[in-house]
């Protein structure tokens, strides 16, 4: 039975932010961080190691520790926890090195 | 625990390591001293090229082939810890006339024994399909290797120890080596206990002008500064060691300046290496960009597809060369006791197999396989003379 | 615009962004460039669309006039150069725009990196579900998001309450803190109270006040000594689900027998901060060992670090806390603006400063010397612990490369096992390594695993085609 995890939080905007999740569409708090976002949505982990298959979600928060990494548009190896949510961002699930 | 041994090898560089290897194979008992910890001087800064397709006919070349031979056997020996991958090397010429040389290169490297084919075209592209399809084509040595060199030198070493026939001094820095009346070796001091033997093998690198000279005689080694840039982890996109015509001709230059030639592999943890700069700055540890960017450059117009990579770090480190290129290695003539493996520049982990075991063969007074005298360290005394010592 | 500057100030943390209002004197050109997507650095971290930061007592706005901020730039290299004298700053945009890179030149530097937790490798700290104590405070500050429903704080300091009292005020459950030391130190080591640290002793108590309102345990001498995952996420993915904790003795080995379970989907962890030093050691600046076992740049008393025209401040020179990091930025803002307009500062506000300073200093040694860190027991875990997260090494790996491979420091260990040069370049495993090898007093060694030449990865592509760089060699 999964978690449903979510947080809330009083006298924060509203979900005004519409991105899309490995496909499926939500919609998010202004500002927050991408890693915010996938939290907020349930994710705890959004990328596999490379040599273990492990997963990894956000560890230092603070873009040390490149444990957050995320495909965002395209581009692999992003890290969560240092973007701010833009409308119409993609954020994909990361496998291994992120490249094909 | 015994302070007596037959052998003392100075440095547990990747070339101590084998000759420390080499002799224990002959029936010695060995001593390894570093003042740091294993691989803590230029094995730990450099890549792990195992190459004869860099070297010109002359006697480097005869110890790389012999060498080549060796690694294919350690092996078997040490196994798979040692990342040993017989993935061969390809020169790349961009323009006509660089391929060109590159092929009348690769003819002359042939009559010594060197597996050199050149290819063009799709053959090129199938060997290393995300190359620039611009290349005017290459050469491929399938002899060229690839280890780990840390993990070589450590291995070595492991195995001795494990064998009760190699004693490992870390941290144990050489600051005397003691002579008797006859001025033959008796051992070595360091900081904190005085080893004997009557044989000391100076396997210390880039410093090994220092060990000598502790010896009181004469070994010019130099620096010569290299840096290597380190990507992120990718999936395989390089499967050869890949490097430009230039590289050859930067290898054996005598100039000062500047030079980078990108030789750009694939490692076994996924990162990609791109070196290596030579520079003769001393022992400059600062890094200079225009040396990054020139590499990365060079590793672009051989993969474009590297565009796209992040670098994550740099490394690099200081070149044990001498004025004339080639390494000291075997006995001096002027030290009783006192032998050389030091001054192999850029290929110091290639030709560490063929060092180590000319050593040793040296060490039981067996005829070496290879002639010595090319790598005599007497050759750099005015006129022969051997120093007189008080 | 030019790329030339004054003044350069990296990072708009505390001690960043009071050392640009105090150097922002008429006539200086003062640009302040950080990563975070906005001003604050780590204590003051806000979210994208928050109230901008003004450093308190920092309210004149003609005076910020002067000062360029700029945002979403990581500075992924600096090196002076020998003939002019000028500092180069080689920055590339956020992560949006990695390859948007630039260059700004600087007559004065002030460093201004901050620092980040430091961490320990217990078994399971790699799962989801487990975060640094301070990334947990960047993510309910900077997106009022809470990194888990019921979460277990651990590790060491009076960080933790403020971690514990910042989840319980955004609305989430505090299992227990768990605090390694045993608080009574801090009384003993702060008996000599310093009248500066009035201030946080304060808030250290209204953070006790908050968690005793939520009935938050706290429990000293215990540990987190394994976290496992028998949960999953909405994506079918695991996570955290419970943490073991035990009793420890002074070297903190675990008491067998006193086993207490968790049920928790979040754990964090935090063991003290590491500075931030990649740039300062790029550039031979000295270090120093500081009180809490961890490295500092050393500085002078106007906050000049061994090289000509760079200084430092906050917690760079050694983990101290927000206020003596605005003490110390202004300090090191007031110096620097001083070296370029040959003004010397007011004495009196000088001396002011430099008592804050000594003052908060005195306070922040006594931290370190109440919540002290061993490390020894690091090895003395299960083989298959992971130490190094990006290259999945683990303590098994390691400890046969020191006991069957002769590599005796945290280099030999990196080169031989690879931890260390994964991503995130030993930011997380390097202390732990240190534990394992028996901890160096040798700062030139720990300094030499401290060091990156490259702070933040940049893709080749943007260096190969980096203008800036081919005019430098075209000089
Ligand atoms: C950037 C770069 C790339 C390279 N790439 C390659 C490559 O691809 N292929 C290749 O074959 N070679 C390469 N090399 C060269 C190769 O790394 C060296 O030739 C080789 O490592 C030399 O090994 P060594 O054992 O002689 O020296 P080192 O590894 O330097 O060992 C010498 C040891 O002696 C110890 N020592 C020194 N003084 C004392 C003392 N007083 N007491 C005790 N111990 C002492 C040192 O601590 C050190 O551990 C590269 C080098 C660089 C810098
Ligand atoms: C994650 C975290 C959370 C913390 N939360 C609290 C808290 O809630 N309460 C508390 O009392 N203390 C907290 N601290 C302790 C904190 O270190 C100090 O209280 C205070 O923030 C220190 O101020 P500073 O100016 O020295 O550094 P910081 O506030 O850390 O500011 C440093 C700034 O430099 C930037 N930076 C670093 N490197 C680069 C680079 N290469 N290029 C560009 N910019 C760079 C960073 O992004 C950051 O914005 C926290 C520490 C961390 C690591
Ligand atoms: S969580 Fe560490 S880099 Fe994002």
């Amino acid at each position: 039975m999964p978690i449903m995890w979510r947080s809330f939080m009083p006298n924060l905007p509203v979900n005004s932010v519409h991105i899309r999740i490995d496909g499926n569409d939500v919609a998010v708090r202004p500002g927050i961080s991408v890693a915010a976002a996938l939290l907020t949505e349930g994710y705890r982990s959004w990328r596999t190691t490379r040599g273990q298959q492990q997963p990894r979600g956000i560890f230092c928060g603070i873009g040390a520790c490149f444990d957050c990494l995320v495909i965002l548009n395209g581009q692999p190896n992003v890290r969560a926890c240092m973007t701010t949510v833009e409308p119409g961002d993609e954020i994909a699930t990361q496998e291994g090195t992120g490249h094909v | 625990m015994t302070n007596s041994f037959d052998a003392i090898v100075v440095g547990a560089g990747v070339v101590g390591a084998s000759c420390a290897h080499y002799l224990v194979e002959a029936g010695l008992s060995v001593a390894v001293v570093d003042r740091g910890s294993v691989a803590a001087g230029t094995t730990g800064a450099g890549e792990g090229n195992i190459l004869v397709s860099d070297k010109e006919p002359g006697p480097e070349l005869d110890l790389a082939l012999l060498s080549q031979r060796l690694w294919t056997e350690l092996i078997d020996v040490i196994g798979p810890a040692i990342e040993l991958e017989p993935k061969g090397g390809l020169a790349v010429g961009y323009e006509q006339h660089t391929f060109d040389h590159l092929r009348a290169f690769a003819t002359e490297q042939a009559a010594c024994g060197v597996v050199a084919t050149p290819v063009t075209g799709a053959d090129l592209l199938e060997l290393e399909p995300n190359l620039n399809p611009e290349a005017a084509g290459g050469v491929f040595y399938p002899q060229d290797m690839q280890t780990q060199p840390m993990l070589a030198a450590a291995h070595l070493i492991a195995r001795g120890v494990r064998m009760g026939r190699i004693t490992l001094h870390t941290n144990a820095n050489v600051v005397a080596i003691p002579r008797d009346a006859r001025g033959a070796v008796t051992g070595v001091e360091t900081t904190t206990q005085t080893l004997q033997a009557p044989l000391v093998v100076n396997a210390a690198g880039t410093w090994g002008g220092e060990i000598a000279a502790l010896a009181g005689v004469n070994v010019p080694i130099l620096p010569r500064r290299g840096f290597i840039l380190v990507t992120e982890p990718l999936p395989v996109i390089v499967n050869r060691k890949v490097y430009s015509a230039e590289y050859v001709a930067n290898v054996a230059s005598d100039d000062a300046a500047l030079q980078t030639a990108a030789v750009v592999e694939g490692t076994h943890s996924g990162t990609i290496l791109i070196g290596a700069s030579r520079e003769r700055v001393g022992f400059d540890r600062t890094l200079d960009w225009t040396v990054v960017q020139r590499l990365a450059q060079q590793a672009l117009q051989l993969f474009p597809r590297l565009a796209q990579a992040s670098l994550l770090r740099t490394y690099g480190g200081f070149r044990p060369y001498c004025p004339d290129h080639l390494p000291v290695i075997g006995p001096d003539a002027r030290v009783p006791g006192l032998m050389h493996a030091c001054g192999h520049e850029g290929a110091g982990v290639g030709l560490s197999a063929a060092t180590g075991f000319l050593i040793a063969q040296a060490a039981i007074g067996v005829s070496p396989l290879l002639s010595l005298a090319p790598f005599a360290a007497e050759r750099f005394d005015a006129h022969h003379v051997a120093v007189v010592h008080a | 615009m030019s790329d030339q500057r004054d003044i350069i100030i990296i990072g708009a943390g505390a001690a960043g962004m009071n050392a640009a209002y105090v150097a922002a004197e008429p006539g200086l050109a003062v640009t302040v460039v950080d990563a975070n997507p906005c001003p604050g650095g780590q204590y003051h971290r806000r979210g994208a669309l928050e109230q901008r930061y003004r450093p308190s007592g920092c309210s004149d706005e003609n005076r910020w006039a002067r000062v360029e901020i700029l945002s979403g730039q990581q500075v992924y290299a600096v090196n002076s150069m020998p003939d002019t004298g000028h500092v180069l700053v080689r920055m590339r945009g956020d992560e949006r725009h990695p390859h948007e890179i630039g260059i700004l030149r600087a007559r004065a530097l002030i460093v201004t990196t901050g620092a980040m937790d430091r961490q320990l490798a217990i078994p399971g700290w790699q799962l989801p579900g487990v975060m640094a104590g301070g990334g947990a405070q960047s993510l309910i500050k900077g997106s009022g998001v809470l990194p888990g429903q019921r979460t277990l704080v651990t590790g060491t300091g009076p960080f933790l309450l403020a971690v514990a009292a910042s989840i319980v005020q955004a609305g989430g459950e505090v299992a227990a803190v768990i605090e390694a030391n045993a608080p009574a130190g801090l009384a003993r080591h702060t008996r000599k109270m310093f009248p500066a640290a009035v201030a946080k002793t304060a808030e250290a108590a209204r953070f006790a006040g908050i968690l005793a309102r939520h009935r938050v345990p706290y429990l000293t001498r215990r540990r987190v000594t394994r976290i496992a995952a028998g949960a999953v996420d909405t994506q079918g993915r695991a996570c955290v689900s419970e943490a073991t904790v035990q009793r420890i003795d002074s070297q903190w080995q675990p008491k067998p027998g006193t086993e207490q379970r968790f049920d928790v989907d979040c754990v964090t962890l935090g063991f003290g901060f590491t500075a931030q030093l990649d740039l300062l050691l790029q550039l031979g600046c000295a270090i120093t060992d500081a009180p809490d076992g961890g490295l500092a740049v050393l500085v002078d008393e106007r906050q000049a670090t061994s090289r000509p025209s760079v200084f430092a401040a906050g917690e760079t020179t050694g983990i101290g806390g927000v206020d003596l990091a605005s003490v110390e930025g202004r300090v090191a803002g007031l110096h620097a603006a001083a070296e370029l307009t040959g003004r010397a500062p007011a004495t009196a506000l000088v001396k002011s400063l430099h008592r804050q300073r000594r003052h908060l200093h005195g306070f922040a040694t006594a931290l370190a010397l109440a919540f002290p860190v061993p490390t020894q027991w690091v090895n003395d875990q299960p083989g298959e612990t992971i130490v190094c997260r990006c290259e999945e090494i683990t303590l098994g790996d390691i400890r046969s490369a020191r006991d069957d491979l002769g590599a005796t420091d945290p280099r030999s260990i990196k080169l031989l096992t690879r931890a260390g040069m994964g991503w995130c370049q030993g930011r997380m495993c390097s202390f732990s390594v240190e534990g394992i090898c028996g901890r160096q007093a040798n700062v030139a060694a720990q300094a030499a695993s401290a060091s990156r030449p490259v702070s933040v990865p940049v893709p080749l592509g943007a260096i190969a085609r980096d203008e800036n760089v081919m005019r430098e060699s075209a000089q």
